[in-house]
């Protein structure tokens, strides 16, 4: 579970650290989710069931991003509107392609990689290095994110246009550009982790399959601080915290669910209150920029 | 061959000249002072220069050649640089990453940040300048942002450094550090241009002053053929035989009874005292004009007064009873009105009615409402009469008042502050941006206000207006009030214009 | 010529919609006449389809002037489905748990509490935002979450039926239920008193003193400032009132329809009744005509899913595509300067 928080964390956390903040993370991973299925079922080759899925991801991120940087709409509406509308163009399209069946069409499922000689290793060699390509994928991610972010000069772009972007526009950075590439970073990310739900998670799509991840990716951004790692770490408890839940279950204790359930979201609501003062998020997050 | 020339520059914005016809010479190795009041023309023209506006017409030269300059961008390439009023500086970067931004250093995109570094630490020695690369900006001083800022321009190459106003947001001790470095960057060769409205200072670091007033030249001289009090008077000079001050009521003398008495108010900023404790008097039916270029706390004096702002030193005293702890509302139950100088943002609210803008202040009052029940009807009412006495032109009482031209506005913000029969009104640049019909109208209801024994602040920075229409002048000048004159038609410009400028001698 | 434009704007988007409407309808390969007549007949089709398009708007009108009011002041109150859900506790508690009361008294008492709890779950978001500047997007979303999880653990609780292993509450009292209005049909009390919240909504909004600072608050709020109005006081009152309407929502589900707690009673109406406020320009008659417009939609949609197997989520689609039209028409008319980036 962590792997696609992970991922769609970090998209979401490029476009928020240029000044875009993406609600719209929940249609953005259905549709990723979707079209990778879609892909996968007609082609049969998981590849280009990812790539479909990532093209689904960035369809709806880029909408997004067209409605805040040219338009000027507010994020919020605009990412709550897709939110809507993937959902009921997945939904629509899945039915007319598939009727109301009881059977869910099946995909192909990626498989596990493991690592020759790594996973040999005792202990660890299993739980890490044996893992689908998703998760090697998501761990190159977090590490690359990093390094542009924190190491390269365009993230020290992408971090002045989230700050201060009048100054980074007297600087000659074009503003608009970068956050259009942010938003496609972000459906890209997005995309990757709906893919994830089907090509590797469950095998088969339906309706609303992400049902409220997306949320708690936005979640898990805030948690981490909008830090690559910080995402990572965060994904990483949360999922922790359902594997908890889980085993609870199976164990028997007459504790519901829904009370780890709300963990991340009461954990957020204190961070957000703690913070008060250390104010941390991008001065000019959720405001279009205007030029000139 | 001077390094700039600008020739003949005329902007107009809206039908309304910025500069009209305006020269500017500036050679190497020169520091050259751009001296005028707010709306002189001063910033618009380094606009012009830097690329952020396209002149109308004229011609700007550099080294002699011909240039046009389109954008920010164009002017860095031509070897230009301006440092702003607001620093373009990204608060949570260093002060390496924000000289930088923008540029493809070494090993883009992985900055080699030590070599950055080294080159910033040459510019440093060479230039005296104190920074530390690896500082946040958040974390360092005002005084060392602006050194960021400027090294920035030298990292750039800048040969031509335009400076806005660089002493506004600095202590006297950090002024002097400035000096120097200017110093040392004439002595390289470097042409720096200052804006300013601050005579002491041009008379102390320029070797020439250009003189703005109204958009057009008045004067460009070499500083030893000028003296403050003679730069004053360029600055500020009016054809006296427009200076008519109507008589309609005597002046009060020193038995009126005081209105209100502020004593000691003084307000910290983030660097500096924004107020300094600032004292003054207003008698009952009397004029106070206050003098002064914008941004020497006008505004924050006004909002002290009116209750949006806490000062963290002092008093506020109306009719004898202590206010400075009571909010805007008590305030104004207590008779303070306010007509403040940013219309469109502070004082209207654009997208909604003029019935609704009227309101603002009485809605919660009988008859306007009663018991938390508005009465649509009495407002509407009330609404329809103001407009007919302020001759406020609207094509009804329910049109949006983003509609309403800039003097209907401004009536309309008259029409709701002088209703109740106020004590005290707090007028903040009254009629800028006013035709002269409308401003005439201004002029008209203070003086109707002053005759029925209102108290009022007159804060403009339009000397014309202080003259005609005050009893008494209190010039103010980073944060102090630097002098307070009496108006019995004998006062010359002069005086008032050297305490504008920050100089208190009669003679300089 | 402003009229003019609005007209031919609204049109237009009328017609996108309608159009992309009829693609995705051809694109199932339904027919469009088949398809039209079915989607009517789910809301004209028989009184009973009508009193159901009734029922879903209740809820939809209810959240939706709750929205609408915290959109007035510039409160993004993302939070209405967790408010709905608290005002559904809230209802079901005091009907099960409190001693036997006259019906109107207890069902009056039901609401109320319903009105307070959602009002409460709004306040907390609300008073972060006044008080210390939290953004309240993210918070009301959370608190969302926080309260479909609370619910969970009630009916598997402290408030579970201990006759039945479901995670469900008892039922309420058959007599404490909203008066039904059209037996043999569904349609209840609860549609009664959304037109008449929208009405005292209206009355609050325009004709009293606190509807007017909220609504000044929310277009100006350094205008109010400077004229002495507590921003901070309305971010908090408007809050308040914003949660405790989607609370009635809740309450309005529970006493009228489904007579226990338990979890999904709400088809994410928190969420579509942003939606209703959007495009009833958070006007109380236009969240009333939005209400039922949005509710007609989803019915009919429902039926034509049934008949010509046109799917339902046409109707998300319609919702998400009229949003970004509205929106965007603003930027049509009017092109930033962004336009030439």
């Amino acid at each position: 579970m962590s792997t696609p928080l992970t991922l769609a964390g970090i998209g979401e956390t490029f476009s928020e650290k240029s000044g875009i903040l993406n609600i719209g993370l929940e249609g953005i991973m259905l549709s990723g989710a979707f079209f990778s299925f879609i892909t996968a079922y007609y082609t049969q080759n998981i590849t280009l069931g990812v790539a479909g899925g990532c093209l689904g991801g960035i369809f709806i991120s880029l909408i997004h991003g067209y409605l805040s940087i040219r338009m000027g709409i507010d994020q919020t509406i605009s990412g709550l509107a897709l939110n809507f509308l993937s959902l009921g163009l997945t939904s629509f399209f899945f039915l007319m392609a598939f009727g109301k069946t009881t059977e869910l069409p099946e995909c192909p499922v990626v498989e596990a990689l493991p690592i020759p000689l790594l996973k040999d290793i005792p202990i660890i060699g299993s739980a890490l290095f044996s893992q689908d390509p998703f998760v090697y994928g998501m761990l190159i991610v977090v590490i690359g994110s990093y390094v542009v972010l924190h190491k390269t000069e365009w993230g020290v772009n992408i971090h002045a246009i989230g700050e201060h972007p009048k100054a980074a526009g007297a600087a000659g950075i074009d503003v608009n550009r970068t956050r259009y590439i942010t938003a496609l970073l972000n459906g890209l990310f997005g995309g990757l982790a709906g893919s994830y739900l089907t090509l590797a998670l469950l095998g088969f799509f339906m309706e609303n399959i992400t049902s409220g991840k997306g949320y708690i990716a936005l979640v898990v951004v805030i948690l981490g601080r909008r830090h690559p790692v910080g995402v990572f770490l965060a994904a990483i408890l949360v999922g922790a915290a359902e594997a908890l839940q889980f085993r609870l279950q199976t164990m028997g204790t007459g504790i519901p669910s829904q009370v780890f359930n709300m963990f991340p979201y009461v954990i957020t609501v204190l961070v957000l209150f703690v913070s008060i003062g250390k104010n941390r998020t991008p001065a000019a997050l959720g405001e279009p920029y205007r030029q000139g | 061959m001077s390094l700039l020339s600008m020739q003949n520059i005329t902007k107009s914005f809206g039908g309304l000249y910025a500069n009209k016809d305006v020269h500017l010479t500036v050679g190497k190795g020169e520091i050259h002072a751009l001296l005028g009041e707010n709306g002189a023309g001063k910033t618009t023209l380094m606009n012009i220069l830097y690329g952020i506006y396209q002149a109308d017409s004229g011609s700007i030269d550099i080294n002699g050649v011909a240039v046009r300059i389109r954008s920010p961008k164009e002017a860095i390439t031509h070897k230009i640089g301006m440092v702003h009023q607001h620093f373009m500086l990204v608060s949570t970067l260093t002060v390496s990453q924000n000289i930088t931004l923008g540029l493809r250093e070494k090993g883009y995109p992985f900055t080699d940040r030590k070599l950055v570094d080294r080159k910033i630490a040459r510019l440093c020695d060479e230039y005296g300048l104190k920074v530390r690369p690896s500082d946040v900006i958040a974390a360092i001083s005002v005084g060392a942002r602006q050194r960021v800022e400027i090294i920035k321009l030298l990292y750039h190459e800048a040969e031509l450094l335009i400076l806005d106003e660089p002493t506004a947001v600095l202590t006297p001790h950090e002024i002097d550090s400035l000096f120097n470095v200017l110093r040392r960057l004439r002595k390289n060769g470097h042409a720096v241009i200052i804006i300013t409205h601050r005579i002491a200072e041009v008379m102390s670091i320029a070797d020439r002053v250009t003189v703005l007033r109204d958009g057009q030249n008045v004067a460009s001289l070499d500083i030893e053929e000028t003296s403050s009090s003679h730069l004053s008077e360029l600055m500020i000079g009016r054809r006296l035989e427009t200076l008519t001050r109507p008589v309609t009521a005597s002046g009060p003398g020193s038995e009126t009874p005081v209105r209100l008495s502020a004593k000691g108010i003084s307000l910290y900023g983030e660097t500096k005292k924004i107020l300094d404790n600032i004292s003054l008097d207003i008698g009952r039916g009397e004029i106070l004009g206050l003098a002064g270029v914008d941004g020497n706390g006008q505004k924050e004096l006004a909002e002290t007064l009116i209750g949006i702002r806490k000062s963290d030193d002092g008093q506020i005293i109306l009719d004898g009873k202590d206010i400075s702890h009571l909010g805007v509302k008590k305030r104004k139950g207590l008779g303070v009105a306010y007509v403040p100088d940013d219309r469109h943002h502070d004082g209207l609210i654009l997208d909604m009615d003029v019935v609704s803008n009227l309101m603002l202040s009485t809605y919660d009052q009988s008859p306007f409402s009663r018991k938390k029940l508005l009465n649509t009807k009495v407002c509407r009412e009330h609404a329809t009469k103001k407009t007919l006495e302020y001759r406020v032109k609207s094509s009804s009482v329910k049109a949006q008042v983003r509609c309403l031209s800039g003097g209907n506005q401004q009536r309309l913000i008259l029409a709701r502050e002088l209703h109740g029969y106020p004590k005290l009104i707090v007028a903040c640049q009254p009629t800028r941006g006013l035709d002269i019909g409308a401003e005439a109208f201004v002029h008209k209801i203070l003086l109707q206000q002053k005759a029925r024994g209102v108290s009022i602040l007159l804060i403009s920075a339009d000397l014309d207006q202080i003259m005609a229409l005050s009893d008494h002048i209190a010039v103010i000048f980073e944060g102090r009030i630097t002098g307070v004159l009496k108006n019995d038609g004998k006062l010359e410009l002069s005086q008032i214009g050297l305490k504008m400028a920050g100089l208190t001698g009669a003679a300089a | 010529m402003r009229l003019v434009r609005e007209v031919i704007s609204f049109a237009a988007i009328l017609a996108v919609t309608s159009l992309a409407a009829a693609v995705l309808v051809i694109a199932v390969g339904s027919d469009i006449t088949k398809a039209l007549n079915s989607f009517f007949a789910g809301i004209f089709g028989s009184f009973y389809s009508l009193t159901e398009v009734l029922v879903r708007a209740t809820p939809l009108i209810l959240a939706g002037l709750g929205v609408a009011v915290a959109f007035q002041a510039r409160f993004f109150n993302i939070g209405a489905e967790g408010q709905l859900y608290m005002g559904a506790v809230a209802a079901t508690w005091i009907g099960l748990y409190l001693p036997h009361l006259p019906i109107i008294l207890h069902l009056t008492l039901a609401m109320a509490c319903g009105f307070l709890l959602g009002g409460l779950w709004a306040l907390i978001p609300g008073f972060l935002k006044g008080q210390f500047q939290i953004s309240e997007v993210i918070n009301t979303i959370m608190f969302n979450y926080i309260a479909i999880n609370l619910v969970g653990i009630l009916v598997r609780t402290v408030m579970t039926n201990p006759e039945s292993p479901l995670p469900m509450s008892a039922r309420l009292p058959d007599d404490l239920h909203l008066p039904l209005m059209a037996e043999p049909t569904r349609l209840h009390g609860g549609l009664a008193i959304a037109l008449g919240c929208s009405v005292l909504v209206y009355f609050f909004l325009y004709k009293t003193t606190w509807g007017f600072e909220i609504r000044s608050v929310g277009v100006n709020p350094r205008a109010c400032s400077c004229a002495g109005i507590s921003v901070k006081k309305n971010i908090v009152v408007s809050s308040l009132v914003s949660g405790g309407l989607a609370g009635l929502a809740g309450s309005s589900e529970i006493l009228g329809i489904h007579q226990r707690l338990m979890e999904g009673i709400s088809p994410e109406f928190g969420y579509v009744a942003i939606i209703v406020a959007l495009l009833g320009k958070n006007h109380p008659l236009g969240v009333v005509l939005a209400g039922l417009g949005i509710a007609a939609l989803q019915m009919g949609a429902n039926t034509m899913q049934r008949r010509t197997g046109v799917p339902a989520s046409i109707s998300l689609i319609i919702m998400g595509l009229l949003v970004v039209l509205i929106l965007g028409r603003r930027y049509f008319i009017n092109p930033s300067p962004n336009a030439a980036a």
